[in-house]
């Protein structure tokens, strides 16, 4: 990852995280992987910023966890969005939209 | 129950069951991710290899996490400590109380535990204290002694030879003696200490060498002494240069060569030692009785020690000790000192026996030991009512704010960390209340032993003010305890609330079973508060008994001190003309209108004891009366009357010997009749065959002697100038005005008399006689002043449940009202509720009160420890205090509007 994309992750990561964990719950790799195809592999996040990423969500109510199966028979501990990320996910979205459009705007490329 | 706290302590401490689920969740990351490449095409090996450095070192992510986690926790702590403070203020009279509350429980019994500690329960400060015995003699020596717990010096000699279970033993004796330094002349306690003494003790020298074994081996030969550390830094102002220097002691040039290791001041609490000489010495540092040479057995002067062989328990010491003293008592019965005693009186002697005591055993100890107990357990009882009174607060304080914790429960705050906030918010508290209750301790404790030493000695005094470790872990231990009993209770219930039935109660009323549970509280503080009050009823009430009691003759305008010219080898006839040109110089003095000698004290718990011949003594020698010799004037000093005969003068120089005598030696010892010109004597160890030869010239009224506390002892006086010697003496000064206007001029006078005869205990009567009283009124005041908050407490405790009651019942109150009940009925409903709570009380004190009572027995004075009058006027006391209390929300109870009771809801 170059610089300029870590930068855009500290901002980002946690609106991609909602945003992977919109549609099912998912793993920690699962995430990963979601994140991945999401933004056609521009974004690989890796377990260093993904873990402490997760955690601190977790804390702050927006994700909740569980331990079930995940595929080759594996457990695995998985994450889902609660009521309060939900409402997290849509003032991000709104966030992100306004910016966005602005940046988009502003280096003419609309 | 166990569950819960359980739940309670993953919410709070469970980092470790964190750290494996981070762990688990990693590695199977990894795994998934080499399953991944493995599905890819990649070998199995390579896969793994591969997932592994795409992780980027499990431990820094690992850490990583971790960190967020602390992070996050610190944040909500501050958060919880904001939040409580902020709560606690918002309500500042729960706060105050419930401070307070801790503070004095916690206070006290780190003060009392203090005292008790130092005083009671601490072993020396010497090598192994645990093995270290003091061994004494218990029964009648037949003879002199210097205590209870002295043996003679030939005595030590064949316990230490003959004995199979010391490695080694030790004696002492503790003399007072002049001390000359440069230009200055004080008097000083001397610690008089065979040569094993510092071996056995295993205690060091600071500075220079202690006393050792070759110190001690010939009489007079080695003139050395050891400084106490505390002595040698108060007085010599811990001079490094001191060592082999000369001091003189009672006039003989003796060289200082150490100072002992600091905190030793010797090896009985409360009389600490000021130097150490070697005991073959003793005829320079005492120079008018001797015992060591003379090898007198009927003189108990010596404490013995020893130090327990390993293996050897002070009982089987005891035990293999006995028939040693045994042999040693069937040899001493045969000697000629024993002829005069009866058959009786030698059975009694041989059965004698050893017993074997603590090393840190100390008069003071004893005496205290006691009182310190009782405080102490009023102590524990306060701690008791203050637990009940925090309980009942909590729990008023949680049902307060089911409401509000309901709320917060709604709004996404979770269980744990609800219970998480309240815990925070209690350790507050008891934080809080720890550090002013301890700070409270150290006042008390210092105003205690500044009241129960006087400030020359308290300076040199051991017992210190600062809680040491163990006294503070007792204290976090009862915090712990308590904080427990109070703290989760409430919490635990309160994060259980069903939100949703909370918000629907009208205004938060509390179950039926912690109202129940406060009413029991409120009887339990009420209890415990009958008990406090009793006890405090039964000690001021023995206090002034005593006060009122007085020794038998006025006190007021009358002043005393004490000193010893022999001490600075002044012979025989240079002490008597130093006595006789006192009195006149004294007698001089404007506003002195009669001085008085005498060789014994009163009232300072002394006593001489001699066993009497006489006419018509049938009496056994081992019941013996108090003694004194006494000057002229003796008596018209202290203002005892003479009922027959007269008073000693200057006349009664001998060769006849005269006496004077009380009511109660006429009684005890002499024929009925006329007791002027009767004849007695005083039993000899020395001189068998001695007959009657004193001539009763006068009979003064019972007094008393040693303490305000006894009956007054038959006694008999005696001219000192008739004595074999003369040595201490202790002056009376009867004055025309305020005696103590007098201490300034007396003590001028008297450095300009003989300022190498330092005088010593310059104080009014009056002064001393409250000194004597010093532990009745250490017990009456504390004690009072603990039941005068354990009331209060109890009052606070039920007016709250009582207030809460009645507001919780406002809508009831109304409709009972609006039914037609009058005010009266209303509050006759509400003060039968809070009569049954304070009965239950009442009637569960009473039965306390009566069973513990007996344990306080030995401490009252002039009345029973079941007295009826004290129980009734406590319980009367309380049972107003608790009406009143309940009378104020009886009356709000009664003055509700039913309508607008009936619309607020």
């Amino acid at each position: 990852m170059t610089r300029a994309q870590s930068d855009l992750l500290q901002g980002t990561l946690d609106v991609l995280i909602l945003k992977a964990l919109a549609l099912q719950e998912l793993h920690g790799m699962g995430i990963s992987r979601r994140i991945a195809q999401m933004t056609n592999a521009t974004f690989d996040v890796k377990a260093g910023s993904l873990f402490p990423a997760l955690h601190r969500m977790e804390q702050a109510g927006w994700l909740t966890s569980s331990w079930g199966q995940a595929e080759t028979n594996r457990r695995a501990k998985f994450y889902s969005l609660t009521e309060t990320g939900r409402k997290q996910l849509q003032t991000k979205t709104e966030h992100w939209t306004g910016i966005a459009v602005a940046m988009a705007a502003a280096l003419g490329i609309s | 129950m166990i569950r819960r706290l359980r739940v309670l302590w993953n919410n709070l401490f469970r980092r470790s069951q964190l750290d494996a689920d981070l762990d688990e969740e990693l590695s199977v990351y990894t795994e998934l991710v080499a399953d991944e490449k493995v599905q890819s095409g990649m070998s199995h090996d390579e896969a793994r290899r591969d997932a592994r450095r795409e992780m980027g070192g499990v431990e820094q992510v690992r850490q990583n996490v971790r960190d967020i986690h602390a992070g996050i926790w610190l944040e909500k702590l501050g958060q919880d400590i904001r939040y409580g403070v902020r709560s606690l203020a918002k309500n500042p009279a729960f706060s105050l109380v419930a401070i307070a509350t801790l503070a004095l429980g916690i206070g006290a019994n780190t003060a009392m535990f203090s005292l008790l500690d130092q005083i009671v329960l601490r072993l020396l400060p010497v090598k192994q204290p645990e093995r270290l015995v003091k061994v004494t003699v218990l029964g009648n020596n037949y003879g002199n002694t210097y205590g209870t717990d002295r043996v003679s010096w030939p005595m030590f000699e064949d316990l230490r030879g003959g004995n199979k279970v010391f490695s080694d033993m030790f004696c002492r004796f503790l003399a007072t003696v002049t001390l000359g330094y440069g230009d200055r002349a004080t008097q000083a306690k001397a610690e008089l200490v065979s040569g094993s003494y510092f071996p056995i003790l295993g205690v060091g020298a600071a500075l220079g060498r202690t006393i050792a074994p070759e110190d001690d081996n010939i009489p007079d030969e080695r003139p050395v002494v050891v400084l106490s550390y505390s002595f040698w830094r108060n007085y010599f102002n811990a001079d490094r240069t001191i060592i082999g220097r000369t001091i003189v002691l009672n006039g003989h040039d003796m060289t200082i060569i150490g100072v002992a290791q600091s905190g030793f001041d010797g090896v009985e609490l409360g009389n600490a030692a000021q130097m150490f000489v070697p005991i073959m010495m003793k005829t320079e540092m005492t120079p008018h009785s001797d015992g060591l040479k003379d090898r007198r057995r009927r003189l108990a002067w010596v404490a013995a020690y020893g130090r327990l062989k390993p293996g050897i328990s002070a009982q089987k010491a005891q035990s293999s000790l006995q028939p040693l003293l045994h042999g040693i008592l069937e040899m001493e019965v045969q000697q000629a000192d024993f002829r005069q005693f009866s058959d009786e009186d030698r059975r009694q002697f041989l059965r004698n026996r050893i017993e074997v005591l603590p090393g840190s055993d100390s008069w003071l100890g004893n005496y205290m030991r006691r009182p310190l107990w009782i405080l102490f357990a009023l102590t524990g009882a306060v701690l008791l009512l203050a637990c009940a009174n925090l309980a009942n607060l909590m729990l008023a304080r949680a049902t307060a704010r089911e409401r509000e914790i309901a709320v917060r429960l709604v709004i996404g705050a979770g269980r744990g960390r609800i219970i998480r906030q309240l815990m925070v918010e209690t350790l507050l508290l008891a934080g809080a209340g720890a550090v002013v209750g301890l700070a409270l301790a150290f006042l008390a404790d210092r105003l205690l032993i500044r009241m129960y030493l006087p400030a020359n000695e308290a300076a040199e005094f051991v017992v210190s003010p600062i809680p040491d470790w163990r006294v503070l872990g007792f204290a976090f231990g009862m915090l712990l305890v308590t904080l427990l009993a109070f703290g989760l209770m409430p919490a635990l219930r309160a994060s259980r609330t069903e939100a949703a039935g909370s918000l629907k109660e009208r205004s938060g009323t509390g179950s039926a079973a912690s109202v129940s549970l406060r009413r029991m509280f409120v009887s339990a503080q009420v209890a415990m508060s009958l008990l406090l009050l009793v006890g405090a009823g039964l000690f001021v009430r023995t206090l002034r008994n005593l006060q009122n009691q007085g020794p038998g003759f006025p006190t007021n305008h009358l002043l005393e001190f004490n000193l010893n010219p022999s001490l600075n080898g002044y012979s025989n006839q240079q002490t008597e003309a130093f006595y006789e040109r006192l009195n006149v110089e004294l007698q001089a003095i404007p506003g002195v209108s009669s001085v008085g000698l005498s060789s014994m004290p009163i009232l300072k718990g002394y006593a001489w004891q001699n066993a009497v011949l006489g006419d018509l003594s049938g009496a056994r020698a081992e019941d013996q009366p108090v003694l004194s010799e006494v000057g002229p004037n003796y008596f018209a000093t202290l203002g005892i009357p003479i009922l027959e005969g007269r008073e000693f003068t200057e006349q009664d120089r001998g060769p006849q010997k005269y006496g004077m005598i009380n009511q109660s030696f006429a009684k005890r010892y002499l024929p009925p009749g006329d007791p002027i010109g009767r004849r007695f004597g005083l039993v000899d160890d020395q001189d068998p065959a001695h007959q009657p030869d004193i001539q009763v010239v006068g009979v003064i009224a019972d007094m008393k002697y040693r303490d305000l506390r006894e009956t007054p002892p038959p006694q008999a006086y005696f001219p000192y100038f008739q004595g074999a010697s003369f040595r201490f003496m202790n002056v009376y000064l009867r004055t025309q005005s305020d005696p103590r206007q007098l201490q300034n001029q007396i003590q001028e006078r008297m450095r300009q008399f003989d300022p190498h005869v330092p005088i010593v205990g310059l104080q009014s009567v009056d002064e001393q006689i409250d000194w004597s009283l010093r532990t009745e009124r250490l017990v009456a005041s504390l004690s009072a002043v603990f039941g005068g908050l354990a009331l209060l407490l109890a009052v606070i405790g039920l007016y709250g449940v009582m207030a809460y009651t009645v507001t919780c019942r406002t809508r009831e109150m109304g409709i009972r009202i609006a039914m037609g009940a009058t005010r009266l009925k209303i509050i006759g409903m509400v003060m039968r509720e809070a009569s049954v709570m304070v009965l239950a009380g009442l009637s569960a004190g009473a039965v306390l009160a009566l069973a513990l009572a007996n344990l306080i027995r030995n401490q009252l004075f002039g009345l029973n420890p079941h007295d009826p009058w004290t129980l009734i006027g406590a319980s009367f006391s309380l049972a107003i205090a608790a009406e009143l209390a309940g009378f104020i929300p009886a009356l709000r109870a009664s003055s509700v509007d039913p309508t607008n009771a009936l619309r607020q809801e």
